[in-house]
């Protein structure tokens, strides 16, 4: 049965072998700068000079691609139509749909704000499909991020494809007693329940047997932990995030200058 | 009702072919035990039987009816499942609802459906345990509502997926007891098991699977007895079995009784 923890996609590439924290800088860099730089073009230069290129180089420009066509163009495509049309600045209308107008600066605005949105979401895409979500959190616990915390999001993650698959499960008992889970909607209305409770329950269960599980293995201890998975930091990472933290304070100082 | 199973294969959307051309012939009142290793492909082919599953290739044929053809609600008038893991299928408040669900899904007549549901709760001894929530109950005792609620069905054929996983002695006789009931009235029952002891001492036919093939399939007392085939599919022939060999008796015992008559 087909079974996915995350959006990870496990290949050998130079992004995937970069530690965690360094990808979380660089996206962060990223999509701070596209949201302060004052130059007009930046998120669409950052977007085809770095978000797309960085997808080929790892290695997942396929799913990136299709993630982004399908699910973050129109996303993005929607917040530019709302802008344009109901952002009330600029004189010139150059387009008139009944009560509406289009203006050259609402169009402008709103395709700055889309390219924004899409890269702000095609970074974090880009980060998900390169780190394994265990990877992010033991590299962020070590550094002092508390484990309760961690287990939050971990347990976030993984909630929703583990009860994917036991819905699969339960919808697949029900129709084997005869549950018609295919025809008419009052019938599939009327078929909710034996699905929902078992489902509900189940859940509640495992979520008291992965508490006692890592209880067992000493989660609230207050003594240091260590891992048996070492993630690597070498020392020429700690110099690509401090420069990523420049570009990032420059763009926003920029941005103040200006305005 | 007879099983027809020609050619049948089978691939998970991952690519894994888990179903390599499996052809069977089960008749109606057999009594069948499927033994293999994790991953040979046992639950994958009787979820075949009730269309949860479909064949990339190959046929299956419950009685006259081809599964490609018909939904899992229909088949479920013929082919009972019983699933490993009973928290997965229970959602009633009482064990009598729970049991009564199936057969009204299959629209049985008021009065059938009572006494179908009265015979399947005395089966499993649960007449007492009508009113109590199935979650009140032990997971031995919902393993039973469970079984209640498919044999209320009261289809011809019955498949067990594991029905002895995790149960005491106790229990585990009184499923054995099930099953010998269900074959008195002449129902094809069909188990997917791990407990070789259980194996051989209910079921007439053994069918071992390796790695999406038949390994082996034919009388029970044939199959227990070869011992380095079994070990394809790492399943061990029951103690006795193994011990009688090592004795040198004639004759494979699959227990007790034939142990003690063959010495």
């Amino acid at each position: 049965m087909h079974e996915r923890l995350s959006f990870h996609i496990k290949r050998d590439s130079v992004i995937h072998k970069l530690n965690p924290l360094t990808k979380l800088t660089l996206i962060l860099a990223l999509i701070l700068i596209s949201f302060t730089s004052p130059w007009y073009w930046t998120p669409h230069v950052v977007l085809l000079l770095a978000v797309i290129p960085l997808s080929g180089l790892g290695r997942v420009f396929p799913e990136f691609f299709k993630a982004a066509t399908r699910l973050i163009l129109p996303a993005a495509g929607f917040l530019f139509l709302m802008q344009a049309f109901f952002q009330p600045i600029g004189e010139e209308v150059i387009f008139k749909f009944y009560f509406l107008d289009i203006t050259q600066e609402s169009l402008m605005f709103a395709f700055r704000n889309a390219m924004r949105v899409f890269v702000m979401i095609s970074a974090f895409t880009l980060f998900l499909l390169t780190t394994h979500p265990s990877e992010l959190m033991s590299d962020l616990t070590r550094r002092g991020l508390p484990g309760q915390f961690a287990y939050v999001i971990i347990s976030t993650l993984q909630i929703l494809p583990q009860m994917q698959a036991k819905a699969q499960t339960i919808i697949a008992a029900q129709r084997s007693r005869g549950l018609d889970t295919e025809s008419t909607f009052l019938k599939r209305a009327g078929s909710v329940l034996p699905l929902v409770g078992p489902l509900v329950f189940g859940s509640l269960v495992e979520v008291e047997e992965r508490a006692i599980a890592i209880e067992a293995r000493g989660f609230t201890s207050k003594n240091s932990k260590t891992s048996l998975h070492e993630i690597p930091d070498p020392s020429f990472e700690k110099t690509i995030r401090w420069a990523l933290l420049m570009l990032v304070i420059l763009s926003i100082a920029a941005n103040l200058w200006l305005s | 009702m007879k099983i027809e199973i020609q050619d049948l294969r089978f691939i998970y959307p991952t690519g894994l072919e888990a179903l390599k051309g499996i052809s069977l012939t089960i008749e109606a009142g057999e009594q069948v035990a499927i033994v293999g290793q994790n991953g040979a492909g046992k639950t994958t082919l009787v979820r075949h039987f009730n269309g949860l599953l479909q064949p990339a290739s190959g046929s299956v044929l419950i009685g006259d009816w081809d599964v490609k053809k018909y939904s899992v609600a229909k088949l479920a008038s013929r082919v009972g499942y019983v699933f490993q893991n009973p928290d997965e299928q229970l959602f009633s408040r009482d064990v009598l609802t729970e049991v009564t669900f199936g057969p009204k899904n299959l629209k049985y007549a008021k009065e059938k459906i009572d006494e179908l549901v009265k015979r399947a709760l005395s089966l499993t001894e649960l007449t007492d345990k009508t009113e109590t929530n199935p979650y009140d109950l032990s997971p031995t005792w919902r393993k039973m509502v469970a079984l209640a609620s498919i044999i209320a069905m009261d289809t011809p054929i019955v498949i067990f997926d594991e029905p002895t996983t995790g149960q005491d002695a106790v229990n585990v006789a009184r499923i054995a007891n099930v099953i010998a009931e269900l074959r008195k009235e002449g129902k094809t029952v069909i188990t997917i098991t791990h407990d070789i002891d259980f194996c051989a001492e209910n079921f007439e036919r053994v069918i071992a699977l390796s790695k999406g093939q038949v390994l082996l399939d034919g009388p029970a007392r044939e199959i227990l007895g070869q011992e380095e085939i079994l070990a394809q599919t790492y399943v061990d022939p029951p103690q006795l079995t193994r011990l009688g060999k090592r004795l040198g008796l004639k004759e494979t015992v699959r227990n007790q009784e034939e142990f003690l008559n063959s010495l």
